[in-house]
């Protein structure tokens, strides 16, 4: 923990507090977050295919809604899992606190997946590839507040000064992008020629470097901002508890991605991108994790 | 109305008579509490002293808690008791997590956010919260800030320098305060938590959630 200026003069030492109350959102919120970002980066790399390579997507229109179906799915399941009072969820829609971005963010996923599921329609029962871009427009906009509004739940949590909004909107965009582009060269970049596939590889390089710079920026000038930040970091500085797995995270999501992507290029190795995306997928839960778990280990009182 | 607390940190003698007091008026769970009161050792031996802070929710005029609950299970009363609803409650922890006081918990036998609500069913009987009556050195001062007659605006006119909060710089505006605290009983930062040193090691804990 970072040193307070006083401490060295007083030597307090806390001889009696009950610490309340340790980790609150468990792994369960990292998996909610992981699955999120997916969900809804594979929707805006099918619009990007369907905008740049047209004659290239064909089944991918209703195979990339499944996944983000799937995925979207993921994602409430374990939101749901983690309520300690599930089967109260109605109460959500039934009882709107509107000030909560848990609140807007539920009724926007659900909105969400009435889209995706619309556009599965469209694709499936109609085989109708105009009406489905049309709609595509409008799930591609819901998803950008559907991926931004954990952002905006964190910076809530006053408490953790750590997560601060305009930092994390950023963050969660780079994750649907760097997941959304990874998902697409790992599944289907075998059914994609190699100019899509390294516009899908330009992107999860992108959102890797920008991804590791916020990163190292919170890093390097976070404890610079606030004590209570500086606190939280020291848990991945030097012998902190999670140091290894903030560097283990760091290197698997965004640092051999973007070697391997460059190794693919020169080498035209379809194989290498497909390790990056594999890597990037795993490195980004490990990302989240630590990043959803420092904060927490901070005492409140 | 807008109910508030003080409490003396010159009289409080660290006797636990408050916690007890809320646990039982308030039927606490084991491993938890709405109140609780933190000591502090300061100083190097011989020249030690040790403080006596009771930390409880502060009642903040700009509650995070509020803000963030999905289903309003948190919400203001008009004495501006921030009080919680437990039907309604979904337990998605939300609150525990934007309080800056670590001041919310989950109850182990509701599976619902709880915390403290300055006793708003004995207020609203005309009683004092239990803690205040329980209290043998009347450290804690509760009552109505608007009213400058009460007890408390007396309090917080006649010690005005030394009124203080915790963590103002969270914007919360709270409506509990100290008088005679300093760094070391206020600021979590301003103190180390070493393994070994707690007077209570063995604290039992329930479950909570099944997944922690």
């Amino acid at each position: 923990m970072a040193t307070h200026e006083i401490l060295a003069a007083t030597n307090a030492v806390v001889t009696l507090d009950v610490a309340l109350p340790g980790i609150v959102w468990p792994w369960l919120v990292t998996v909610n977050m992981w699955a999120k970002s997916i969900g809804t980066g594979v929707i805006f790399m099918l619009f990007l295919l369907i905008k740049k390579y047209p004659n290239q997507v064909g089944n991918l229109r209703f195979q990339v809604t499944v996944v983000s179906i799937v995925f979207i799915h993921i994602f409430l399941l374990f939101t749901l899992a983690d309520l300690h009072q599930p089967f109260r969820m109605w109460h959500i829609f039934f009882y709107p606190h509107f000030t909560s971005a848990i609140t807007v963010g539920a009724w926007m996923a659900t909105a969400f997946v009435g889209l995706l599921f619309l556009l599965a329609f469209f694709s499936f029962v109609k085989k109708n590839d105009l009406a489905f871009d049309k709609t595509l427009a409008w799930v591609v906009a819901l998803a950008i507040p559907v991926t931004l509004y954990t952002a905006g739940l964190m910076s809530q949590c006053t408490a953790r000064e750590l997560w601060q909004m305009p930092t994390e909107s950023a963050q969660m965009i780079f994750a649907a992008l760097l997941s959304g582009s990874a998902f697409m060269i790992l599944v289907f970049g075998n059914k994609l020629d190699w100019e899509a596939n390294k516009s899908l590889s330009r992107i999860l390089a992108l959102s890797a470097f920008m991804s590791f710079i916020l990163y190292m920026s919170e890093y390097v000038f976070g404890p610079m901002k606030a004590e209570e930040v500086a606190a939280v970091l020291e848990y991945i500085k030097g012998d902190g508890e999670y140091t290894v797995m903030f560097w283990i995270g760091q290197w698997m999501a965004y640092l051999l991605p973007m070697l391997l992507i460059v190794l693919s290029r020169v080498n035209k190795s379809e194989a290498i991108l497909k390790l990056a995306a594999i890597l990037a997928l795993a490195g980004l839960w490990i990302v989240k994790h630590v990043w959803l778990m420092i904060p927490q280990l901070l005492p409140m009182s | 109305m807008q109910l508030g607390f003080l409490v003396d940190l010159h009289l409080c003698m660290g006797c636990k008579g408050c916690e007890i007091a809320c646990k039982v008026e308030n039927e606490v769970p084991l491993s938890t509490w709405r109140l609780r009161v933190k000591y502090v050792d300061v100083g190097t031996f011989p020249e030690t002293k040790r403080t006596f802070t009771p930390l409880r929710c502060n009642h903040c005029e700009n509650a995070p808690c509020e803000r963030i609950c999905p289903v309003s299970a948190l919400h203001y009363l008009d004495n501006g008791i921030v009080n919680i609803d437990k039907e309604r409650c979904i337990g998605c922890a939300g609150c525990v997590m934007a309080c800056p006081y670590g001041a919310i918990y989950i109850d182990p036998q509701t599976q619902t956010a709880d915390k403290c609500t300055y006793c708003a069913h004995r207020v609203a009987s005309s009683m004092m919260p239990a803690c205040v009556v329980a209290c043998p050195v009347q450290a804690n001062i509760f009552g109505d800030l608007d009213d400058p007659k009460s007890n408390i605006s007396k309090y917080i006119m006649k010690n005005q320098g030394g009124v203080q909060v915790r963590k103002p710089e969270k914007g919360t505006n709270p409506h509990h305060f100290y008088v005679g605290g300093g760094n070391v009983n206020l600021n979590p930062l301003a103190s180390h938590r070493i393994d070994g040193h707690s007077l209570f090691n063995k604290i039992t804990t329930l479950p909570v959630g099944g997944h922690h």
